[in-house]
């Protein structure tokens, strides 16, 4: 590791926002609108930090640094590779405008105090997950964003936001638990628990072995939120302020999804996974996932739980990318992250403005809500159909792709429950949409003519609706998008082993 | 140099002589006095630790009569991890007790509670370096007469109820104790620990069962002592009724100083060879394992926090006895890192838990609604103690239950690793709604910063800060654990 | 067959002392642990250290040796190792059992009685 300043960005990027939450800490007594501007700041400075580390990764491959000292025997390192900045760019960027979102969102909820410290201790637990390069670092900040996620999700506080953190708490800790249990394993087998291409902690199928596989499962299948361990999330991510479900959906999931492809291609290796045949108990995990998630979402008619049980089913792609252990298919599963990160924080962002401006957080109740607030619910229906996978929208692309590589690994069954899984979405979207735009009459005073176009909501909760719902549309219309071509290298990356 | 560590029993034990008359002529403050020493205390075995890096471990032979004949003072890693531990944990408590006594002894009693204080911390320092039966055998009943009066001492019918079961049973342990002394001694005509442990490889072909029973009364005697379960029947009403910096004392610091000696006992003495041989590490095991569980149920049901906290302390002695029993380095470093680690945990959340007591007086789990409000540094700590307890990475008790996972991977035996991970899980279930209950649930009074004494805030905030380095940099101290492991079974 | 019978009684007269100590260590522990009378655990202790100090004593004990006084004319000497340590003990049970006496002292001022299950009817009375 040299010292040269672009090996340090992980390590700001990581700790900036964790550092952060003690000048604010005394900031947020004095001014609480210098609180907010200060916590944009902070998000804003994280995601350049994130953004200009990209010329480095193009050019070294890797940028990183470690400190041993720390923990031993395993040491704190930072190593960001493509898919780790990938998934950080989106994280930082999402974030970012959660924050921005939240200035005016949480003025209603109040008790800002306490939620911007915990946004940005979460935001830099999320940004070391993705850029440790180990797997006990990873677990650190793992536990580090799941645990600051507890105080965003009760935030409320009211009996059921209790209820639902009570149940997030317990599961994270065995989450957490089961992680520890396989990282110590790991240990005491490999020596180490490094996450490097083409190092693979596992050689022998052993039962330890295996163990150490279903306790990973288990720790990032709980955040994951993948069936049988699923249950806190959908009463999780309905109670959290909007900014914090769409983070929670959009963001928080997706660290489990990426422990698992480190899991899968960097601790075992596609091929000890293939030959080991433990890449079915991910594709029978993903299929009742995605079933059981959008058949339950048709039947709940709070928006936000309808849109939490909505993530289940989409992690259950992802899992399914992550299973089939083809080229093109991880390939979807990645893009996949990417564009599930940006489709439903658009929905929890466009649900948040429906509740804050109107209090409705009933579906049936969303008639004519489309001439109340255009605009947002027109970035909610580009985000819904980009769910359904209606082409162009960056939905399709990923389903697309999900679909070839089932394809290319022999199992067409794959394709028809993706077709049916669509089918699905579009039940459980498309009655919002209708409704709002036709279910009911054109209320002429309420949308009061194009010049009140974008003044339904404070610029500062609609900028951050209308970039992610316009991402959508240029990731799905644009097929050589950066995204979808670094999907393909990481994805090529991961499954050749190296 | 090498006399520092008999130095320190020494002056501890003439302060616990002096206060009393200091107080009678002038009513000093006996308590800064009382400071001091144990700052002069700390100080020396900071020293010695140097002392042990630098010129390596020694035995120290008070009056230059060596053994056979004379005592022995083993300095060597464990005792210097220990004296650092007790000297420490004792100082900071010290610190507290100089507020929080005049609460809870009588009044004019502060000046005995100290030379309670010294009493004990005198024979922990005695019991951590002796090297001989016997000597472990005369503190053992100071530490026992000072611990039982330091839980009397609380003008409270329930305290002298509690510490009477305490004494008897305690006594009940020395008995033992005594009585596998005097079979061993019988066999080898050896008090040495050293010696003995030459002799009882071929002691053991003659007389098996003197041996066998010797050892039996050595884990049952010091069991009962260190609460081991099911012999933990008097540890939950005497460290939940004592005064909170006896809690803290006797929690942190006496139950472990007892384990030193069984380690001591079944490594330096009967050594790991033979004590492999008999199916003790597994009975050990085995008790450990469901001490871990039924403290921790048993304090999940609790509504009292200091008893809560006693229970718990019942599971944690038991991760040390796991450690030991495992057999291995790793294990073994697991253990000693938690005796450390659960003493700066445990005094850390009994003297939070006196804080509340002494603020606000409340003593009901449920009626801390809020507290984190009132009281936030207290309850900040009191959080970094329980998120230690639970085992959450970036605090010291996370780091103490990796090294005992790894020390029963080592011993080949995934089980235990198990068993921690689920205790881990109970411990959350009891630790964290308190955290919760104090931060979260009712809409927010209106904040204020704790208003309480310096001496009674800082010694927490300080635990809490230990806690949270040891956590993050806890290098230095599993090398230390890791030399002490070595000393036992290298 | 009669012969072993002579040896094993033999054995048993011959460790006498042993036997004794192990008895009243026994009957001490039986005492502290199942009589709810104060005083009378503490007399339990106390049995059950003496029986100790017997044990401990006896070890050192040579059969026809005379007490360890330096002599010329004697032989053999009885072992004073015990002997010096037990007065050690035995300052320490008293301690210990003046400590305890004045806990049942503290107690019966309290709950007007020494009966242990009593006082913790009383006990739970008064909470």
């Amino acid at each position: 590791m040299n010292g040269e300043f672009y090996n340090y960005l992980p390590l700001w990027a990581t700790l900036l926002p964790v550092l952060a939450t003690i000048p604010l800490f005394f900031i947020e007594r004095r001014s609480p609108m210098f609180r907010d501007f200060f916590a944009i700041a902070v998000s804003g400075l994280t995601f350049l930090t994130v953004a200009i580390m990209y010329p480095y990764i193009a050019a070294h491959g890797t940028i990183g640094v470690s400190y041993p000292q720390v923990f031993p025997p395993f040491g704190i390192s930072f190593q960001v590779d493509l898919l780790g900045y990938l998934l950080a760019l989106i994280a930082s960027a999402v974030w970012f405008l959660a924050t921005l979102y939240s200035r005016v969102y949480m003025q209603h909820e109040g008790g800002g105090n306490r939620f911007y410290p915990f946004l940005l201790l979460s935001l830099g637990g999320c940004i070391g997950v993705f850029t440790a390069s180990d797997f006990f670092s990873l677990f650190v900040f793992f536990e580090l964003m799941s645990l600051s996620a507890y105080v965003l999700v009760v935030h409320e506080e009211t009996e059921a936001a209790m209820a639902a953190g009570y149940k997030y708490l317990i599961l994270t800790l065995i989450g957490g638990l089961a992680l520890f249990f396989g990282i110590v394993i790991a240990y005491e087998l490999a020596g180490n628990v490094d996450i490097r291409p083409g190092h693979f902690l596992f050689t022998e199928h052993t039962r330890l072995a295996f163990v150490a596989f279903l306790s990973f499962l288990v720790g990032f299948g709980m955040k994951m939120g993948i069936f049988p361990m699923h249950v806190w999330l959908p009463d999780a991510h309905p109670v959290a302020p909007s900014p914090a479900s769409a983070l929670l959906s959009g963001i928080m999931l997706k660290t489990g999804a990426y422990g698992l492809l480190r899991v899968v291609f960097n601790i075992y290796g596609a091929d000890f996974i293939q030959e080991a045949g433990w890449h079915i108990i991910l594709l029978v995990l993903a299929t009742i996932t995605i079933f059981l998630g959008s058949a339950v979402a048709i039947a709940q008619p709070d928006i936000k739980r309808r849109l939490a049980y909505s993530s289940i089913g989409q992690m259950g792609y992802i899992l399914l990318g992550i299973g089939l252990l083809t080229v093109t298919g991880l390939q979807g599963g990645i893009f996949h992250i990417f564009s599930h990160a940006v489709m439903k924080s658009t929905l929890f962002f466009a649900a948040g403005a429906i509740i804050y401006k109107t209090g409705k957080r009933r579906v049936a109740e969303m008639k004519g809500i489309g001439y109340q607030l255009p605009v947002t619910l027109a970035c909610f229906s580009i985000a819904s159909f980009a769910m359904i996978g209606i082409p162009p929208l960056n939905g399709f692309i990923s389903k697309l792709l999900l679909s070839m590589g089932s394809l290319d690994a022999g199992m067409p069954f794959f394709v028809v429950l993706l077709i049916v899984s669509s089918l699905m979405n579009g039940i459980y979207y498309l009655p919002i949409v209708i409704n709002a735009y036709f279910g009911a009459k054109p209320d002429e005073e309420k949308m009061g003519g194009w010049r009140r176009l974008f003044t339904e909501l404070k610029p500062s909760m609609l900028i951050p609706i209308c970039l992610l719902a316009l991402a959508c549309l240029i990731f799905g219309l644009f097929p050589g998008n950066f995204p979808l071509k670094w999907a393909e290298i990481i994805a090529t990356m991961l499954i050749g082993g190296g | 140099m090498t006399h520092l560590p008999i130095i320190v029993v020494a002056l501890y034990l003439a302060t616990a002589f002096a206060l009393p008359l200091l107080g009678r002529v002038k009513k000093l403050h006996t308590g800064y006095f009382s400071l001091c020493i144990a700052t002069a205390g700390l100080v020396m075995s900071l020293l010695t630790l140097f002392y042990v890096a630098r010129e390596g471990t020694f035995s120290y032979f008070p009056g230059d009569w060596p053994p056979p004949v004379g005592i022995e003072l083993s300095v060597d890693w464990v005792t210097v991890l220990m004296h650092l531990t007790i000297n420490l944990i004792g100082l900071l408590v010290l610190f507290y007790c100089i507020e929080d006594l005049s609460s809870e002894v009588r009044p004019g009693h502060e000046t005995w509670y100290y030379t309670l204080f010294f009493l004990l911390m005198a024979s922990l320092n005695a019991l951590a370096m002796a090297f001989d039966m016997f000597t472990v055998f005369v503190f053992t009943e100071i530490c026992t007469l000072a611990a039982c009066a330091l839980v009397a001492i609380k003008p409270k019918a329930l305290c002298v109820e509690a510490a009477f079961k305490y004494l008897i049973l305690s006594t009940l342990g020395s008995g033992m104790l005594l009585l596998g002394t005097s079979l061993v001694y019988m066999v080898t005509g050896h008090l040495n620990m050293g010696l003995i442990g030459q002799l009882l490889p071929q002691a053991i072909d003659l007389y098996p069962l003197n041996i066998l029973i010797a050892l039996g009364l050595f884990i049952i005697g010091l069991g009962i002592k260190s609460a081991l379960f099911p012999l933990h029947t008097w540890l939950p009403d005497a460290h939940s009724s004592a005064p909170t910096p006896s809690s803290a004392l006797l929690s942190g610091l006496v139950v472990k100083l007892f384990i030193i000696v069984v380690g001591r006992i079944i490594f330096q003495v009967f050594g790991s060879e033979l004590f492999l041989m008999i199916p003790i590490p597994e009975v050990i095991l085995l008790f450990a394992t469901f001490g871990i569980f039924a403290g921790s149920l048993m304090a999940i049901a609790q509504t009292d926090i200091k008893r809560m906290l006693a229970y718990s302390s019942v599971a944690q002695v038991c991760y040390i006895y796991m450690g030991m029993a495992l057999v291995s380095q790793t294990g073994i470093q697991g253990g000693l890192l938690h005796v450390f680690n659960h003493a700066v945990m445990k005094s850390l959340l009994f003297l939070a838990a006196g804080a509340f007591i002494y603020k606000t007086g409340i003593r009901k789990i449920e009626d801390l609604v809020g507290i984190g409000y009132r009281m936030p540094l207290t309850m900040a700590a009191f959080s970094v103690g329980a998120l230690s307890m639970v085992g959450i990475p970036g605090f010291s008790g996370f780091i103490s239950k990796l090294t005992l996972a790894f020390g029963a991977l080592e011993a080949e035996s995934p089980f235990f690793v198990v068993v921690i991970i689920i205790s881990s899980l109970l411990n959350a279930v009891y630790y964290l709604p308190i955290v919760l209950r104090g931060f979260f649930g009712r809409p927010a009074t209106e904040f204020q910063w704790d208003k309480l004494p310096l001496l009674i805030i800082a010694p927490v905030l300080a635990l809490a800060v230990i806690n949270i380095f040891f956590g993050i940099f806890p290098g230095s101290l599993q090398e230390l654990a890791r030399l002490a492991a070595e000393t036992w079974l290298p | 067959m009669f012969e072993t019978l002579i040896n094993i009684l033999s054995a048993l007269v011959s460790n006498m002392h042993y036997l004794t100590a192990m008895l009243l260590f026994l009957i001490g522990f039986h005492t502290m642990l199942t009589h709810s009378n104060l005083i009378k655990k503490i007399i339990g202790m106390n049995i059950m250290e003496t029986s100790v100090f017997l044990f401990f004593i006896s070890i050192g004990y040579v059969h026809n040796a005379s007490a360890p006084i330096l002599d010329d004319r004697v032989a053999a000497y009885v072992n004073p190792l015990p002997s010096a340590l037990i007065l050690t003990g035995i300052v320490v049970a008293v301690s210990l059992t003046a400590f305890s006496l004045a806990m049942v002292v503290m107690l019966y001022k309290h709950y007007g009685t020494i009966c242990s299950d009593q006082i913790m009817r009383l006990r739970e009375e008064e909470q």
